[in-house]
């Protein structure tokens, strides 16, 4: 009730003593406040008073002081001047107590004054405060006079604005009136409803003009910024966009299809990006391309939105800002990519090593890793049987000796040139307890200035490969003494058909005068088919000597031989030898056979030059094979009829022959036979009316 | 050479058969053939008598050999043409042929061969012994090896 009763006072007031009309006209027509003073201090003089003061409380200093005056000499206003804290001085008490008082005649002034206080207030809350339901005004505070005047309390706590407060101080005549007081006081209470209005718009206009510039400012900030920033209102309309988000989202001046179409895509894209971060939560953020309408390119935005909220606290739109992190996003990428890279690589060599590590595991054969002063560095489990450790302790004394033997032989490859080698190394094996025979493989690791800094040593043992080879060499003469012994049978039977084929022989030729005319078909069959079992017996009876023995031989000592008995037959048939015969290193054999080989070859070549010609027969050593020490090589070589292509593909066949009558078609599948039973090759080339090389390789193997 | 003016020529073969064509052969040339079928019969006509040449087959009986015959035939000349004939040919036996100068042919004969050989054996040694004590070196047409070097006596001479 205490509202009603308020209205109901101020009516009253206004009843009691209203202004005259003329003097509250003038201070409603005041537009500034500093109008009010003068005007107020003329009505006042205007009523009768003598003269009148204004006394203006400035709150930043605390004084108290005159501000306007009338009639009144400035020299006598001075003692008035005073401030808040001086609490015994009557001035500040009337101003504390908000009420309008009279002071008799006191030691400030010799005539008795009307002191009425004067305050900003207002009877209703100002707009501001108004607006949060629960804001206090200074302006309404004052109009109840709730509290002592202070200057601290003077500023409003919603709009900042500071409070004015003054005494209007005006000096009674002798003959004062009550009812003329009264009129007085609802003067100045109306001087005070307008000043504290028009201070107030004042207060506002100034503060309007702040804003203006505020705004002009942030807008300022806003634009300058290069990162995009869009006001939206809460239907994602766009309110306000600084330039850089105008180059998204603002169809151009120079509008093209795919222009507007960009933009419109932008668009699109940003609203939907809009919605999903509201729609998450307060402050969502979203990675957003866009395209950039100008280059045309694609550029990767991460948009970051706030809510922006009324004064009511209700949600009014939403600020966005965007920041360009393409660039970023690029490095980023670049950099995960370098990173995954990098993982790929590790793995790359882990598993390379765990490769390494796999294969050094299961070669099977002990490997040795030596520094370059040959000591061992890295053993795999095998050749720590045959070394032992590394340290002196840790090894017994055949792995000592051996560890010296291996350190002689890599100390040899370490200051050779060669980058590998394989080297010969007899080791003593403790598993079968016997020196056996290694192949040590080494090969070097340099360091980067070309220095040997590790041999890498693989050892083989080769006994199992001697063994092998020992087996061959067995199994070889054991076909070359099948062969022999086949050749002993066929020879016997040779020699046993031998005798009587030669008696028969003699009688066809004794009967050769004796056989009629008539019988002489018959007698030619029996005479060349005798001759033909002749051939073959002989052929056969060349299969067997009795010296078969197969031992290393001088494979030049048997050509020698061979030539030597075939001397006679070859100058006979007009045929030179040539013979270049280089030093050979002694092949096994058996030197009958090979001795039949040559023979039969020999024989061949004179054979086809039945005109006579040249016979060349060379020897040479081929060290090819690693493990056989090389071949020995014979061509047998004739200027002769050569051989029909069709021909050199059945020659090696037996019964077959180009000689007709004359040949038995055994020789060269009896070469063939020798050859292959020692393990040897033969080759042949012929050229029909030029000659031809018949190319024997034999093994030289270890006896 | 024999009463008649022809060459006596000892023939040894363990084969009978073959011992005969042989002499048959011969014979028909109009050598003066003596036929041994034995190292045994062979031993008593050297003995016996002396011939222009020896041809003996290399194993005989009771591991006798024609060496043996033609070196025991040696003994009454030196220079006596000598062949073996053999169905074997090993090297040891051509290197001992070789050695003592004797022939060698090999079974089956080709029968021109056989002749050939004989009548040029003969005919060096008859040549030789026409021109006593020269000495003969190794001509290129010396059809059996031992026969280049013949000795300087001529048993016709005795």
């Amino acid at each position: 009730m205490a509202t009603a009763k308020m209205h109901f006072q101020a009516d009253r007031d206004r009843r009691l003593g209203p202004p005259g009309r003329r003097g509250a006209l003038r201070l409603l027509q005041a537009e500034r406040s500093e109008e009010i003073f003068p005007l107020l201090l003329e009505e006042i003089v205007a009523l009768g008073y003598p003269r009148a003061s204004v006394l203006d409380v400035n709150f930043e200093s605390g004084g108290v002081g005159p501000k306007a005056a009338l009639n009144w000499p400035p020299q006598q206003l001075a003692r008035f001047s005073t401030a808040l804290w001086v609490a015994e001085n009557p001035l500040i008490g009337i101003l504390d107590a908000k009420r309008p008082a009279v002071l008799p005649r006191t030691i400030f002034y010799h005539r008795p004054l009307y002191l009425h206080p004067i305050l900003f207030s207002h009877r209703n809350l100002c707009w501001e405060a108004g607006r949060p339901r629960t804001g206090s005004c200074l302006a309404v505070e004052n109009f109840h006079r709730q509290k002592r005047l202070r200057r601290e309390d003077q500023i409003c706590p919603t709009c900042e604005m500071r409070a004015y407060a003054a005494l209007v101080v005006v000096e009674l005549p002798r003959h004062n009136v009550e009812a003329s007081l009264a009129r007085l006081g609802n003067l100045i209470k109306l001087a005070n409803g307008c000043l504290s209005r028009l201070f107030k718009v004042e207060h506002y206009y100034n503060r309007m003009r702040d804003m203006e510039i505020t705004i002009a400012q942030m807008g300022t900030v806003m634009q300058s910024m290069a990162d995009p920033v869009i006001l939206t209102d809460t239907e994602h309309r766009v309110i306000m966009q600084n330039k850089a988000a105008e180059h998204f989202f603002k169809v151009p001046d120079e509008m093209t299809e795919g222009l507007v179409r960009a933009v419109e895509l932008n668009n699109l894209l940003f609203s939907a990006a809009l919605s999903s971060m509201l729609s998450s939560g307060a402050d969502g953020h979203r990675d957003l391309t866009l395209v950039d309408t100008v280059e045309g390119e694609e550029m990767l935005f991460e948009a970051v939105s706030a809510p922006t909220y009324g004064p009511d606290g209700a949600q009014i739109g939403t600020v966005t800002v965007m920041r360009d992190v393409t660039g970023l996003r690029r490095a980023d990428q670049e950099l995960h990519a370098n990173y995954d890279k990098l993982r790929e690589a590790e793995e790359t060599v882990r598993q390379e090593r765990d490769r390494l590590n796999l294969i050094v595991e299961n070669v099977g054969d002990p490997i040795v890793v030596c520094d370059r002063e040959s000591h061992m560095v890295l053993t795999d489990p095998l050749a720590q049987e045959l070394f032992g450790g590394s340290l002196e302790a840790e090894r017994n004394g055949a792995q000592a000796r051996n560890q010296a033997q291996l350190a002689a032989c890599i100390g040899a490859f370490g200051s050779s040139e060669a980058e590998r080698e394989t080297a010969p190394l007899w080791l003593y094996n403790p598993i079968v307890k016997l020196e056996i025979e290694y192949e040590c493989r080494s090969g070097k690791i340099f360091d980067e200035h070309g220095h040997v800094a590790y041999t890498v040593s693989v050892l083989r043992d080769l006994s199992a490969l001697r063994r092998v080879e020992q087996l061959k060499l067995e199994r070889r003469m054991l076909e070359i003494e099948k062969f022999a012994a086949t050749g002993r049978l066929a020879a016997t039977i040779a020699h046993e058909v031998n005798n009587p084929m030669e008696a028969i022989k003699n009688a066809i030729y004794l009967l050769a005068g004796a056989i009629p005319e008539s019988a002489m078909p018959v007698y030619s069959i029996l005479k060349s088919e005798t001759e033909r079992v002749a051939r073959v017996v002989r052929q056969m009876l060349g299969l067997y000597r009795n010296t078969e023995q197969v031992k290393p031989i001088n494979v030049n000592t048997i050509v020698e031989d061979t030539l030597l008995l075939l001397n006679r037959q070859l100058q006979r048939a007009s045929v030179r030898v040539h013979t270049d015969l280089r030093p050979l290193p002694d092949a096994v054999i058996a030197a009958d056979q090979i001795r039949q080989v040559l023979s039969n070859l020999v024989i061949n070549a004179k054979d086809a030059m039945p005109e006579g010609g040249k016979l060349w027969i060379r020897t040479r050593h081929i060290p090819r094979h690693r493990d056989l020490r090389g071949w020995v090589r014979i061509l047998i070589a004739d200027t002769g009829i050569g051989i029909e292509p069709e021909m050199l593909r059945a020659m090696f066949e037996p019964f077959v022959t180009n000689k007709g009558e004359k040949g038995t078609g055994l020789g060269l599948w009896i070469v063939k036979g020798i050859i292959e039973n020692h393990a040897g090759k033969l080759a042949v080339r012929s050229r029909v009316g030029q000659g031809t090389v018949f190319r024997v390789d034999l093994p030289v193997a270890k006896p | 050479m024999s009463d008649d003016g022809k060459f006596r020529i000892l023939v040894v073969d363990d084969e009978a058969s073959v011992l005969t064509t042989y002499r048959l052969i011969l014979e028909r040339q109009g050598y003066n053939v003596m036929a041994c079928h034995t190292w045994r019969e062979a031993m008593s006509a050297i003995e016996g008598q002396d011939f222009d040449a020896v041809l003996c087959d290399y194993s005989l009986e009771e591991r006798h050999t024609g060496c043996e015959v033609i070196h025991a035939a040696r003994k009454r000349d030196a220079t006596l043409p000598a062949a073996l004939i053999t169905g074997y040919a090993n090297k040891e036996t051509a290197d001992e042929a070789a050695l003592y100068n004797i022939g060698m042919m090999f079974k089956p004969i080709e029968i021109e061969e056989f002749l050939d050989t004989t009548a040029r054996m003969l005919r060096r040694n008859h040549e030789l012994s026409q021109q006593t004590g020269q000495e003969d070196g190794a001509g290129p047409q010396s059809a059996v090896p031992g026969l280049s070097r013949t000795g300087r006596s001529d048993r016709r001479e005795r």
